[in-house]
C-alpha cells in the first residue's frame, strides 16, 4: 500500500513538472494547418438559421448529435428551395426597400448615359463632410485604378490598361450626372460598381472627382 | 530534429543562391532597351509622351491593344496626313468612306474614338515621335518569375547556433562514455588477474554478469518507464486541450487560388472595394463575383497560374454558379461579432485582428479568436469617440480617469457579444 502512495506521489511531480514546460507563446507559433480544429461544443457552433456566408449543404451533417426534431442533421443550415441551395436571394422584384436614407432605386438602364448626363443633379449638399467623406471612398473603391490625383496612373492600371484619366480631357468636362452613372453601370473596360457603393456614396464621390480632383488640376 | 532543420535551412540558401543566379543571369544582357528610332528629337518625345498621357491612354497603349488598336508602328500603317485628321474627327474620316477607317470601326466594335479638334497637327506630330520612340523599345516578356515565393522569413536566426551547441555537447557525452566503457574494462581484467587475492564478496562483484532481462523485468524499472510513458500521454492531452475551439492558423486550400498578396499587395486594391459589407454590416462579405468581373473581364491571365485560374472565375461567373470558397474565420454562433461596430464605429484597421493580409498568398487564420483574445482587445483599448457626437458627453465625463476603455464602456459585458 505504501509503495502506491509513492508512486501517486512520483506521478503527480512528474506530470506537473512536464506540463510546466508549456510554452507561453505557443498561440503565436500555431503552425498553418489546412484542417480545422476540433470544437469545444458543436451545437452551440454552428448556426441552426441561415446563415449568409457559413452554408453548409450536406443534410447529414452532424446527425451524430441532433438536439432538435428534423430529420436533417444538426449542422445542416442550407435553404433547400432556392437555386444552389443559397441562403441569400435577391430582393422580390418590383420592391423598395424602406430607407432612411431617402434615396428611391437608381432606374435608368446602362444606355441612358446621355439623358443621365442631361439629367441628373447632385442632391448632396457640397460641404467639407461630403467631400471628405468622398475622398475616403475614392480612395477605397477608385485610386488603385484611377490614382490618388485621377490621373489614371493606379498600380491596377499597370495589368488593366486603358483607364481613364479623370483630369483631363472629355472626363474633366463631363457633368455629376454623366460620373454618377458611369459608376453606377460602368463604361467601356469600367465595369459596374452599382453593387458595392449606394447611392449616397456614389454622389459623394463624384462630389469629390468634381470639387476637389477636377479643380485641383486647372489650378495648377 | 536541430540537425536536420540545420541542413535543410542550408539546403534552402543553397538553392535560393542558385535560383537567383539563374534569375540575375539573362536579365543582365536583356535589360538594357534599344535606343529608340534614331533621330528622334528628344524634346518632341517628351511632349509627345506628355500629351500620349493625357489624352491617348484611356483608350490606347503602344504595344498591347487596350479598347483601341495598339499603335506601334502607326506611322508605318497609315501616312502622318490621315493620321491627324482620324484625331480631329474620326467619325469625319469614317463617314467619307475610307476602307481602312471604316473596317477599323467595324472590327473595334463599332466603339467610336473621341476626337480630339484641339490637338494641332505639330502635337500630333509628337505624339507619333513619341508612339515610334516608345515602339523601338523592347518589351518585358511576361510576368516576372516569383523569386521571392518561398517562404523564408520564419527562420530564426538563433537556431543555427543553437543546434551547433546541441551537437557539439552530444559528441562530449558520446566521447566521456566510450571513455568510462574503456576504463571499465580495463580495470575488470586487472581485477580478474589478482582474483585469488580479493575476498568472497568482492569477487562476486567481479564476477557478475550484467542481465539485461532481469533490470527490464524489474519492478523499479517498470514502474519508472510507466510513470514517464502516462506523464508524457498525460501532458500531450493537457497541450491538445488548448487548441480545442482555438484554429489559430487555419489555412483552408479555397477552389480557386486567389491570392491577396497580389490584389492587396501588389495592387494595392482597398479591403472595402470587394468586402463590401465592413462598414454596413455583420458580415465583411465575400465579394460575388461580378465584383471580380470589374476587372476580369479585362485581364485574363494571371502571374502564376496563367489563364488557368482566372478561367474558374469567368466560367463561373458566365454559368451563374456560385463559387464555393472555403471560409477561414469561423466564430461560434454563440458569440455576435459586428464588423461594421469595430470598423465604422470603432475605427479598427482590418490588419489588427487579420494580420498582414496583404502578404498572405493564403490567406491563415491570424488571430486565436478566444474569448480571452477579444477581452483583452476591449480591456486595452479606448472608445474611439473621434467625429462622434454620440460618446462626447460620456467621454467629457470620464477624461478624469484617462482615457474611457471600451471595457468601462460595458465591452465585458456578458450579454454584449452572448445573447
Amino acid at each position: 500500500m505504501r509503495n502506491a502512495y509513492k508512486y501517486t506521489y512520483i506521478f503527480l511531480i512528474l506530470t506537473v513538472i512536464l506540463s510546466s514546460c508549456v510554452d507561453q507563446k505557443k498561440f503565436e507559433n500555431i503552425g498553418t494547418h489546412e484542417k480545422p480544429n476540433v470544437e469545444f461544443a458543436p451545437n452551440m457552433y454552428h448556426s441552426l438559421a441561415y446563415e449568409p456566408l457559413t452554408q453548409i449543404t450536406d443534410t447529414e451533417a452532424g446527425l451524430w448529435l441532433n438536439s432538435n426534431d428534423s430529420d436533417t442533421g444538426e449542422f445542416f443550415n442550407s435553404n433547400p428551395y432556392n437555386p444552389h441551395k443559397m441562403n441569400m436571394r435577391d430582393p422580390a422584384a418590383h420592391t423598395v426597400r424602406f430607407n432612411s436614407d431617402g434615396f428611391l432605386p437608381y432606374r435608368l438602364p446602362k444606355d441612358c448615359l446621355d439623358y443621365a448626363a442631361r439629367t441628373l443633379v447632385n442632391p448632396l449638399k457640397i460641404n467639407d463632410k461630403t467631400i471628405e467623406d468622398g475622398k475616403i471612398l475614392y480612395t477605397k473603391f477608385c485610386a488603385h485604378c484611377h490614382g490618388e490625383t485621377g490621373q489614371g496612373d493606379g498600380p491596377v492600371n499597370d495589368a488593366f490598361k486603358g483607364v481613364a484619366n479623370l483630369t483631363t480631357g472629355s472626363v474633366k468636362d463631363a457633368t455629376p450626372g454623366h460620373i454618377f452613372h458611369v459608376i453606377t453601370w460602368g463604361k467601356g473596360r469600367m465595369g459596374a460598381h452599382g453593387s458595392q457603393l449606394n447611392q449616397e456614396e456614389r454622389w459623394k464621390i463624384v462630389s469629390y472627382v468634381k470639387e476637389n480632383l477636377q479643380k485641383a488640376e486647372a489650378q495648377q | 530534429m536541430s540537425l536536420t532543420n540545420t541542413i535543410n535551412r542550408s539546403a534552402i540558401t543553397l538553392l535560393l543562391l542558385f535560383l537567383s543566379l539563374f534569375v540575375s543571369l539573362p536579365s543582365n544582357g536583356e535589360d538594357k532597351p534599344a535606343a529608340g528610332a534614331a533621330g528622334a528629337d528628344p524634346a518632341k518625345v517628351a511632349e509627345g509622351a506628355k500629351l500620349f498621357e493625357a489624352n491617348c491612354k484611356a483608350c490606347h497603349a503602344v504595344h498591347d491593344v487596350v479598347v483601341g488598336p495598339a499603335l506601334k508602328d502607326v506611322n508605318k500603317r497609315r501616312p502622318i496626313g490621315w493620321i491627324v485628321n482620324f484625331v480631329h474627327n474620326s467619325q469625319k474620316v469614317i463617314a467619307s468612306g475610307d476602307p481602312y477607317a471604316v473596317e477599323l470601326y467595324n472590327k473595334f466594335g463599332k466603339t467610336e474614338m473621341k476626337s480630339f479638334p484641339e490637338l494641332s497637327e505639330d502635337q500630333i506630330k509628337s505624339i507619333v515621335a513619341y508612339i515610334v520612340d516608345e515602339g523601338g523599345k523592347k518589351v518585358d516578356v511576361g510576368p516576372k518569375p516569383p523569386v521571392d515565393g518561398q517562404p523564408q522569413s520564419e527562420a530564426k536566426d538563433e537556431g543555427g547556433y543553437s543546434g551547433i551547441i546541441l551537437i557539439l555537447i552530444i559528441i562530449v557525452l558520446v566521447l566521456v562514455l566510450v571513455m568510462l566503457v574503456v576504463f571499465l574494462s580495463v580495470l575488470k581484467r586487472y581485477l580478474k588477474d589478482k582474483e585469488e587475492k580479493l575476498a568472497e564478496s568482492d569477487r562476486e562483484i567481479v564476477n557478475q554478469k550484467f542481465d539485461v532481462l532481469k533490470v527490464i523485468k524489474s519492478k523499479g524499472f517498470l514502474s519508472i518507464v510507466g510513470i514517464i510513458f502516462v506523464s508524457l500521454a498525460l501532458r500531450a492531452c493537457w497541450n491538445n486541450m488548448f487548441y480545442v475551439g482555438v484554429d489559430q492558423g487555419y489555412a483552408p486550400i479555397q477552389p480557386i487560388p486567389f491570392s491577396h498578396k497580389l490584389h492587396a499587395g501588389q495592387y494595392k486594391i482597398d479591403c472595402n472595394y470587394c468586402h463590401t459589407g465592413v462598414t454596413k454590416g455583420k458580415q465583411a462579405n465575400i465579394p460575388s463575383l461580378n465584383i471580380c468581373m470589374n476587372c476580369h473581364s479585362q485581364i485574363k491571365s494571371g502571374p502564376r497560374f496563367g489563364q488557368d485560374g482566372i478561367a474558374k472565375v469567368i466560367d463561373a461567373y458566365n454559368s451563374n454558379k456560385p463559387v464555393k470558397w472555403v471560409r477561414v474565420h469561423n466564430l461560434p454562433d454563440l458569440a455576435y461579432f459586428n464588423h461594421a461596430q469595430h470598423v465604422k464605429v470603432g475605427g479598427i484597421e482590418c490588419k489588427t485582428c487579420h494580420g498582414q493580409i496583404d502578404t498572405m498568398e493564403v490567406v491563415r487564420q491570424h488571430s486565436p479568436l478566444t474569448m480571452g483574445w477579444c477581452i483583452n482587445c476591449h480591456r486595452e483599448t479606448a472608445v474611439n469617440g473621434k467625429d462622434n457626437a454620440y460618446y462626447d458627453k460620456l467621454l467629457e465625463l470620464h477624461s478624469k480617469k484617462g482615457p474611457l476603455k471600451v471595457a468601462e464602456n460595458g465591452g465585458l459585458e456578458c450579454a454584449k457579444c452572448h445573447y
